[in-house]
């Protein structure tokens, strides 16, 4: 018979070589587990950076990144991942570049003529480290986000600068005879659609299982009591949602994710079309 | 010539200078003894050797000659104590190896704790080994104290050994709540947060030692640096040096208490005389403590490795986002859970100090000399109380009890949490189909007609928030409530997932609450 002694050391010589066996084990896979967490990493970096480029960035680059003519470039964009380093002689690479530019911004646009920014800066700086809202991780997460663009990157057409008289956000001004079918391409161009049709960011255009499409629904506005806005006429709502979007806000969006530069960069005539192109949306 | 040499001689002299070497190291026993310490025979020499290294060696002089043969009965004391040890010295090794990876800057914490899950072999073993021994000295530290207040253990002789435990019991709080912020997440700063936070509420100097600890009104750097240099320094050192105390007490001077019914119950006197034989320390005692170190060494092991047991990391602090849901951490929950009944100087500060003090007074206020259960109900009766006051305050404490949010933030914080996974990303990503469902209007059912295999996660989600939403509308918490779920793509591999729910308010105002999350292909379980 064993004594307690001798089952001791067998049993626990028997549960150390057992330890040993499962270290080694999970050691096997561990060059694995490490790649599996470094890229679970980089894919919840690029999910935070989604987040934080939708506070931060979309306002001027667009949501989807595909920026505002007369406002700020585009970055989901095939040139700026294939030819913007080199244009602007950049050494390092496309995620550095991205990082310095949002640390610490802009003083002055390098191409004022199609994308002034906001005027002076251009573009602010993000950075902590420069009086910006955005710690490095975060902006390096935003890069990241950016980043995941470059293998569906398309190339975005510049829109021709307004010539002619700009809108403005007086909404009871006579527009010149609008074109619908130059207003649906406009619209395409100035990545309204991205928005109102292509994905429920905005309020929808088209007819709904609930509502009726643009047209109608500008005109029911008018009446509603939460109505905010001066518009009297449907052509005139539109108008004011384009011009001066904050005045009304439709039930379940938010203030500021519509551009508010459209009175500046639509020429009167791009308006009418608009407008003529969205009263056609029965 | 061959003849000349004496091979006896020479195996005999090589023999006795080993044997001396051996002597040497083992501060007393030869070979011939050491294999019979294995094999559990007796001592093979007189004086026995086995109690000389008890004088000669110092780790061995640490260690008791002997413990009664009843004090060493299992259910007596489950190595509670034991266990605790083991776990100390488990944190202080996987520690050492944490430490040289770590950087105790708001800056570089969270990266370099990223480094060791990414980029150091084993590094997540040993992190989940660290946070996992952290969690059971704490346990067992407090079942130790349990048992020994249920014992008995703590009169008379015992009772500066039961102060000493008293104070470790604080040390090792303090020690695991120290590590608690070196990760540098969301998890960790706002538990530590609301942990300082406390002490603020300390009549007189309560800002002096706020300040003290966080190195400035809010935790930063200052604040991370002190909370490292306690949690490697400062508060290992007194743990070493009060448990040393703490187990002196016990190893050399009064040992294990016996069962309270071997020492004072009415059993015949062989079994008395049978429960105080001595058993030695070597081999006896040194061989339950290797057999037990395996044990405990192969449970935590098989936890962090097949049973899958993971240190939890959250995102990066951010100091200026207070999440949802924030908790203390468990073992300081019940202290959350006071402060929810009242005044926070009272509650958080004077009721638990005056607790810690009775605690200590324990063995100088019950002066009943008796140990069994049945003689002791009143002190047995308390013990019972208190803990049962513990975890219902525990409870009081956690987030679910007396904090309310408003119903649609509730629900989509249920849904998709802050931190962590939550139901909407566990939808494996394919079934995540862009589109627009409208609770109550979009049918539950075959969501996605164009998957093989349909979708029935994210159909089982929208069930689940459009039983949700209308148990909330039927409470009369979203009243004439409208909800919508929408999913886009939104760049490659990343969707973006948007809860809306509007309903009208107490003013019949319509209100809107929106919540949008990205879900990356690649993203992974936690």
């Amino acid at each position: 018979m064993l004594d307690r002694v001798q089952i001791q050391i067998f049993v626990g010589t028997l549960l150390v070589i057992i330890t040993t066996v499962v270290v080694i084990v999970y050691g096997l896979n561990e060059k694995e587990r490490m790649l599996e967490y470094e890229t679970a990493y980089q894919a919840r970096a690029i999910e935070a950076g989604a987040t934080l480029f939708e506070a931060q960035c979309s306002r001027c680059h667009g949501t989807q990144g595909t920026g505002i003519p007369g406002l700020c470039p585009p970055l989901n964009d095939r040139y700026f991942f294939d030819q913007r380093l080199k244009d602007v002689g950049w050494n390092g690479t496309m995620e550095d570049y991205i990082v310095s530019t949002a640390t610490s911004g802009r003083l002055t646009s390098t191409r004022p003529e199609q994308y002034p920014g906001q005027g002076v800066p251009a573009m602010p700086s993000f950075s902590q480290q420069v009086g910006g809202p955005l710690r490095e991780d975060q902006i390096r997460n935003i890069a990241a986000f950016i980043m995941n663009w470059e293998g569906t990157a398309t190339s975005i057409e510049v829109p021709p600068t307004p010539e002619g008289p700009v809108a403005g956000t007086d909404i009871t001004k006579d527009l010149p005879e609008g074109d619908p079918t130059s207003g649906e391409n406009l619209a395409v161009s100035f990545a309204c659609t991205t928005c109102h049709i292509d994905a429920p960011t905005g309020p929808y255009w088209l007819e709904s299982d609930t509502e009726p499409a643009i047209a109608a629904r500008s005109e029911a506005r008018l009446s509603q009591p939460d109505y905010s806005g001066n518009a009297t006429t449907a052509g005139e709502y539109l108008f004011e949602s384009i011009a001066n979007p904050s005045m009304y806000l439709v039930t379940g969006f938010a203030d500021g994710v519509m551009p508010n530069n459209y009175s500046s960069t639509l020429t009167e005539q791009d308006l009418a079309d608009l407008i003529a192109y969205l009263l056609t949306l029965k | 010539m061959l003849k000349s040499i004496n091979f006896a001689e020479i195996r005999q002299r090589t023999w006795n200078s080993i044997d001396s070497r051996v002597r040497a190291i083992t501060a007393g026993m030869g070979l011939h003894e050491l294999r019979s310490v294995v094999r559990g025979d007796p001592p093979t020499e007189k004086p026995n050797p086995r109690y000389k290294v008890h004088t000669t060696s110092f780790l061995f002089h640490i260690r008791p000659r002997y413990y009664e043969a009843g004090s060493t009965i299992l259910t007596n004391t489950f190595r509670l104590g034991f266990f605790t040890t083991l776990f100390l010295f488990i944190e202080v090794f996987t520690g050492l190896i944490l430490m040289v990876y770590y950087v105790p800057s708001p800056e570089k914490a969270y990266s370099s704790i990223i480094y060791i899950m990414s980029n150091v072999p084993f590094g997540q073993f040993i992190r989940d080994m660290h946070r996992l021994g952290a969690e059971g000295m704490v346990i067992f530290t407090f079942l130790h104290m349990l048992r020994t207040y249920l014992t008995g253990s703590y009169k008379k002789e015992r009772s500066f050994t039961w102060l000493t435990g008293v104070i470790l019991l604080g040390i090792t709080l303090f020690l695991s709540f120290s590590g608690y912020l070196l990760p540098w997440d969301q998890l960790a700063y706002w538990a530590v947060t609301i942990g300082t936070s406390m002490a603020e509420a300390a009549p007189i100097f309560g800002d002096q030692v706020n300040l003290l600890l966080r190195g400035a009104p809010d935790i930063g750097e200052n604040g991370l640096l002190r909370f490292y240099l306690l949690h490697v320094v400062l508060l290992p050192l007194l743990a070493i040096l009060v448990i040393s105390i703490h187990y002196y007490k016990v190893s050399r001077e009064h040992g294990i208490s016996l069962p309270p019914r071997l020492e004072e119950g009415d059993i015949p006197p062989e079994k008395k005389k049978e429960a105080k034989r001595r058993i030695d320390y070597l081999p006896d005692l040194m061989t339950g403590e290797i057999f037990w170190t395996s044990i405990g060494l192969v449970l935590l092991v098989m936890a962090v490795t097949i049973f899958g047991y993971h240190a939890p990391l959250e995102t990066i602090a951010n100091p200026q986002v207070t999440p949802l849901d924030t908790e203390a951490p468990w073992y300081f929950l019940w202290l959350q859970g006071m402060l929810k009944l009242g005044d926070k100087s009272l509650m958080g500060i004077i009721i638990p100090t005056a607790l810690v003090i009775l605690l200590f007074a324990i063995p100088y206020i019950d002066r009943n000399p008796y140990r069994s259960l049945s003689r002791r109900p009143f002190a047995v009766g308390l013990g019972l109380l208190a803990v049962v006051v513990l975890i219902v305050l525990s409870y009081m404490g956690t987030p679910h009890f007396g904090i309310e949010s408003d119903a649609a933030t509730r629900i989509v914080q249920d849904l998709v949490p802050e931190e962590g996974v939550g139901p909407v990303r566990s939808v494996p990503y394919e079934q995540l189909q862009p589109g627009v469902y409208i609770v109550n209007e979009t049918p539950t059912s075959r969501l996605c007609p164009n998957l093989d295999y349909g979708c029935p996660d994210l159909e089982s989600l929208f069930a689940d928030y459009t039983n949700r939403t209308n148990l909330a509308e039927e409470e009369g918490k979203l009243p004439d409530s409208d909800a919508v779920l929408l999913i886009d793509n939104w760049q490659q591999d990343l969707k973006k997932v948007t809860f809306r729910i509007g309903w009208t308010d107490e003013l019949s105002e319509r209100r809107t609450y929106e919540r949008s999350i990205y879900i990356h292909r690649e993203r992974g379980g936690e």
